[in-house]
């Protein structure tokens, strides 16, 4: 279920309804906008008053507010709104950025008679380049939104615009109720159009998804930083993607947490989850976000590898028990308990690293290769001898020596019959034996 | 936003590419056109709804796939060791290839050796060849750097039932080796093994 903070109304179907409604409005005539706008300053103090105590259609109106991935925020900026603006005046194919615009268009009129209005509102209906264009979101036919009439505050104590969309709901007091002007539309819900819409959310805007958090979205990325990381993770436009198909299909799935009041948070957010995956990995060596990306690519096929050599080997492991019992039970003469072997040629390759060693384990069939480089601290050689007796392989071919600071050995192995040991175990074991050993060497390294 | 774009652009490219193949071979069975088609236009749609996650999405994915690949790994390999627990009372008697070692050895006539030379100030080059044992080596080496020997630059190899040591002893404690001490000390270790 899409989670929401406190008001949030779990009706799904005025949700859809409300998303719905959008692709029709895209649709539309443009001339349309400047009536509905002019209506709209009515019908907005009239929704003000009349829809104050609605808290179902300010639940409504939060959702539509998320999902029209407006950047409501909190924050007093003239620039930042110019900014928005402008942004929304160089998206012209954007049709939420219309939307934006005119949200904004209509909040102005409606604005003009708050005296709490900040000082943003300092927009002219006329004299925005985009009106027409904007008008096309909200042209519904005739059973659909018209946004711009619908807007309105249930809360009188927000300093914000009636269009609650654009302004960030102040965090404290996230009573702000918006009407819903879909409230009462049955539109039924198109996922698939609104999908359509999603991709084109122009970069940059956020889509709170709480009212709590919803101040400063935009006004964190105003700076130059803050819009690059912002546009770096990428983060808003797609989960407002996610968020819209769990609306939608009433799942909850996604990035459903509170989302980021701050850009700084999401880009701490994002942080720990690259961190997490870093810390996942075996053989962490840069802090980079590129080379954890790589080093997990790695380590996912070596894990896949890993997990067919074992599934593998399981089978083999199967199928030799089985012919043993068989052998018992029919008196056969040859023993042949070892060549349980199925069809496939077991393979499998990786490589582990710490902090003095290195290792490389490969595996065809039967034959191990086994390749160390390690610093030259201590003879290592009796030590991985003795390591390769206990996980049952029989060394073929030794070579190696010093170069420079370190040792380098390549041991060609065979795996004794019937044991079932696998790459991983060998890599781990030896590295785990060796770095056992260089702690116990450390006091006395020569 | 470019990423339904490019990828609905990729979907048109590989349809229209496709489409041509199949004008070409009429004569194939039209089922099997329909069937290939579909799975394709599937293929090519998860692709596209790959292209639209976004990094978010790929990370926390990649987190929860990799922790997913981590517990296969260990409930196979916890099943492996229960196996191989359960297996045990089949006996390892050691294979065939080394019962046959020491009679391989003497079919081939080769020979136990140890042969010692000095290089270069106090170091040693050494020579052995002994009968091909499991667990051999590490007694070898074992033996070695308990009599004070350390190794460098050590190559083994083994074949036909034998296995050949050359490497360059030190002392481990720096002093110098004496050839001929160390020729026995050296035939002494395979004797004993």
């Amino acid at each position: 279920m899409y989670e929401e903070p406190g008001c949030f109304d779990p009706n799904n179907s005025m949700a859809e309804g409300v998303y719905s409604g959008f692709p029709q409005a895209m649709a539309n005539n443009q001339k349309q906008f400047e009536e509905n706008l002019e209506l709209s300053a009515e019908e907005l103090s009239y929704h003000h008053h009349n829809h104050q105590e609605d808290t179902s259609v300010s639940a409504m109106e939060l959702e539509l507010q998320k999902y029209l991935s407006f950047n409501v925020e909190n924050c007093d900026n003239n620039t930042y709104r110019s900014h928005m603006m402008q942004q929304v005046v160089d998206d012209r194919n954007q049709l939420l950025s219309y939307d934006h615009s005119n949200w904004n268009t209509g909040d102005i009129g409606f604005n003009q008679d708050d005296p709490q209005q900040n000082g943003h509102r300092s927009f002219n209906i006329n004299s925005l380049p985009q009106t027409p264009d904007l008008l096309n979101l909200f042209q519904l036919p005739r059973c659909s939104l018209l946004p711009n009439s619908s807007i309105s505050f249930a809360n009188s104590n927000h300093d914000t615009t009636p269009l609650g969309f654009i302004e960030d709901l102040p965090a404290s007091d996230s009573t702000s109720v918006l009407y819903d002007p879909l409230f009462h539309l049955n539109l039924s819900p198109q996922p698939p159009l609104f999908r359509e819409l999603l991709p084109s959310i122009p970069h940059g805007y956020n889509l709170p998804t709480s009212r709590s958090d919803a101040n400063s979205l935009f006004g964190d990325e105003r700076d130059s930083n803050g819009v690059k990381a912002y546009q770096d993770e990428d983060g808003g436009m797609l989960e407002f993607a996610r968020d819209m198909a769990c609306i939608v299909r009433g799942s909850g799935n996604g990035k459903k947490k509170k989302p980021f009041t701050t850009e700084r948070q999401r880009r701490e957010h994002f942080n720990k989850k690259y961190t997490a995956l870093r810390n996942l990995l075996p053989n962490p060596s840069k802090i980079d976000r590129a080379s954890i990306v790589g080093d997990a690519i790695e380590y996912t096929k070596e894990l896949l590898r890993t997990v067919n050599e074992l599934k593998l080997l399981v089978e083999r492991k199967r199928c030799g028990r089985e012919r043993i019992k068989r052998h018992k039970t029919e008196d056969d003469a040859v023993g042949d308990v070892e060549q349980s072997y199925n069809g496939s040629l077991r393979s499998s390759w990786l490589q582990r690293k710490s902090k003095d060693t290195e290792v490389d384990v490969r595996i065809i069939d039967d034959e191990v290769t086994i390749k160390l480089v390690q610093r030259k601290k201590i003879d290592c050689l009796l030590f991985v001898s003795k390591v390769l007796d206990e996980l049952q392989l029989d060394p073929h071919h030794v070579a190696g020596g010093h170069i420079g600071d370190y040792y380098s050995y390549l041991f060609n192995t065979k795996i004794y019959e019937g044991s079932s040991v696998y790459a991983g175990a060998i890599a781990n074991k030896i590295i785990e034996v060796m770095d056992r050993e260089y702690a116990a060497a450390a006091p006395t390294s020569i | 936003m470019e990423f339904l774009g490019s990828a609905s652009d990729a979907l048109c490219i590989a349809q229209a590419r496709r489409r041509q193949v199949y004008d070409d071979s009429m004569y194939k069975s039209k089922n099997l056109h329909a069937e290939r088609r579909r799975r394709q236009k599937l293929g090519d749609r998860l692709l596209a709804l790959r292209s639209l996650m976004n990094k978010a999405t790929i990370v926390e994915d990649a987190i929860t796939y990799i922790q997913m690949l981590q517990r296969n790994v260990k409930v196979l390999s916890d099943q492996l060791l229960e196996m191989d627990s359960l297996s045990v009372q089949e006996d390892e008697e050691p294979t065939r290839d080394e019962i046959n070692a020491s009679e391989q050895m003497k079919k081939y006539g080769i020979k136990e050796d140890v042969k010692v030379t000095g290089i270069d100030g106090n170091k040693l080059w050494i020579r052995v060849v002994f009968e091909k044992k499991r667990g051999g080596i590490t007694k070898f080496l074992e033996a070695s750097t308990s009599l004070g020997f350390e190794l460098t630059d050590t190559n083994v190899t083994t074949s036909k039932g034998a296995i050949l040591v050359s490497s360059c002893f030190k002392g481990i404690y720096g002093n110098a080796l004496g050839v001929e001490q160390t020729k026995k000390l050296l035939q002494e270790i395979i004797r004993n093994m």
